[in-house]
């Protein structure tokens, strides 16, 4: 996982250590107190740091799992993002 | 000290004449006409549009301005449009949304902003009205309780879930007009409120087209959290004009009631009681200041749950030290023990002091280290 997207979601952990919590593709998002609101804080911040929007087809609750759901999710925003930038640069 | 702010300026101060053409029991579908009319509305958004979201400078001023001529309940009618329904409204792109937007901003008609549902408030993700989404239609079931302008709004802007169980994405806002059939609404039996036009609605197969989905489906709640924040603010900018109305009317009384040889506002347990009542408000307007831009310009959703707690708190202090002082004449129909009960609004409606406080507790660490001297952090 992108280490800004491990920043983004460190705030938002609510673990009595969360400087020391591993965050890895298996962490369970709500285990490590990600509830609705900070859920909702979390998706403004990827879209502010990434400059993505997640598709409607990835809003649910699957994308909102674990750490790695969401950043499969964010990664597939990139890479179009990417594609649809190195496209208009070679057209 | 003066607000140097930028906003809205000379300009507003001429136009509210066209509010001083209206009764002082005037309810909220009134007043909004008179400030439609007036140009007034855009007033409270930058550069005046709404989709630029709000101007603190000018939305303060215009809920001032109303709140020291009309009620509380014909106030929080227009409140509640300026801070949330109408920026909620603009996040659509369909032309009847944009149609709806453009009559409540002229004043021609008013929306409601349907969240509460028949489940607690403070329980929001548990709410069931639904929202079915075929390929070229919706379908609307539920009903909306104590929701503000019910019984005068042209278009509901309802919260509707169009997945099962509690996940944020599972919520939706819907456009509805209030004529469309299946939609019946009630008047709240509530006499503090009938201003507001408080009531309930219900939808029974309300069919729409697809473009009566505000925004993206899914993205309800996140835009519903990005604008209570701005409602939260709205309130703390009215309560300190409340606060402040309520300290001017109730000092000028003391000043001209006789007390032995002098009058009530020269006992000093009166004078400390009211002073201390004036440090609050003075506490609460310097939050604002502090944080309004934190709200308006970032979504702080702590920043905004500060405020909220912090003008229930004020309110009540204040309004209740007032009715004290008052005595047996704020008793009076229209007075302030009546004005305070309207005014326990303020710990209830857009987030209970509980609920608030709770967000504020999420964000406590960064709060604390917020208040660190420069220079003291690693």
């Amino acid at each position: 996982m992108d280490p800004r997207f491990i920043d983004v979601l460190r705030p938002l952990v609510k673990t009595a250590n969360p400087e020391a919590t591993a965050i890895t593709a298996d962490t369970d998002l709500r285990k490590v107190g990600i509830d609705s609101m900070q859920a909702i804080e979390l998706l403004f911040s990827i879209e502010d740091t990434f400059g993505i929007s997640l598709p409607d087809e990835d809003l649910n609750d699957s994308t909102f799992a674990t750490a790695g759901s969401l950043w499969r999710a964010v990664q597939a925003q990139l890479q179009q993002h990417d594609a649809g930038a190195s496209g208009k640069a070679t057209a | 000290m003066p607000d140097t702010r930028s906003g809205a300026g000379p300009a507003l101060s001429v136009t509210l004449a066209e509010l001083d053409g209206l009764p002082a029991h005037a309810d909220g579908a009134e007043v909004w006409r008179a400030l439609g009319r007036a140009d007034l509305i855009a007033h409270a958004y930058r550069g005046g549009d709404v989709a630029a979201g709000v101007d603190p400078a000018g939305l303060e001023r215009l809920l001032a301005a109303v709140d020291a001529r009309f009620s509380i309940a014909a106030t929080l009618s227009m409140s509640v449009q300026l801070a949330t329904g109408l920026p909620v409204l603009a996040t659509g792109s369909a032309p009847i949304a944009v149609e709806a937007l453009d009559h409540a901003v002229s004043g021609e008609a008013t929306v409601a902003l349907a969240a509460t549902d028949v489940t607690a408030g403070t329980d929001l993700t548990a709410l069931r009205t639904e929202v079915r989404i075929g390929d070229d239609c919706l379908e609307v079931h539920g009903e909306k309780n104590w929701i503000a302008n019910t019984t005068t709004a042209e278009h509901f802007i309802v919260l509707a879930r169009h997945r099962d169980g509690r996940h944020f994405t599972h919520f939706t806002w819907v456009l509805v007009p209030a004529g469309a059939p299946g939609v019946t609404v009630r008047p709240a039996d509530s006499p503090l409120f009938a201003a507001s036009g408080v009531g309930h609605a219900d939808f029974d197969a309300v069919r729409l087209g697809r473009d009566h989905i505000l925004g993206r489906v899914g993205m309800g709640l996140p835009a519903f959290a990005r604008h209570i924040g701005t409602e939260r603010l709205a309130g703390a900018l009215w309560g300190v004009a409340l606060c402040r109305r309520v300290l001017d009317d109730t000092r000028r009384r003391l000043a001209t009631r006789p007390h032995g040889e002098s009058t009530i506002w020269e006992l000093d347990s009166v004078r400390q009681r009211f002073a201390t009542a004036v440090v609050r408000v003075r506490q609460l307007q310097a939050l604002c200041r502090l944080l309004e831009d934190h709200v308006a310009d970032r979504h702080d959703a702590v920043a905004a749950a500060t405020l909220k707690a912090a003008a229930a708190e004020t309110v009540d202090h204040v309004l209740g030290t007032c009715a004290q002082l008052w005595g047996a004449a704020g008793f009076a129909a229209g007075g302030i023990q009546e004005v305070r009960a309207q005014a326990a609004l303020f710990g209830i409606g857009g987030g209970a002091s509980e609920l608030v406080l709770a967000t504020v507790a999420d964000g406590a660490e960064s709060v604390l280290a917020a208040l660190e001297p420069a220079g003291i952090r690693p």
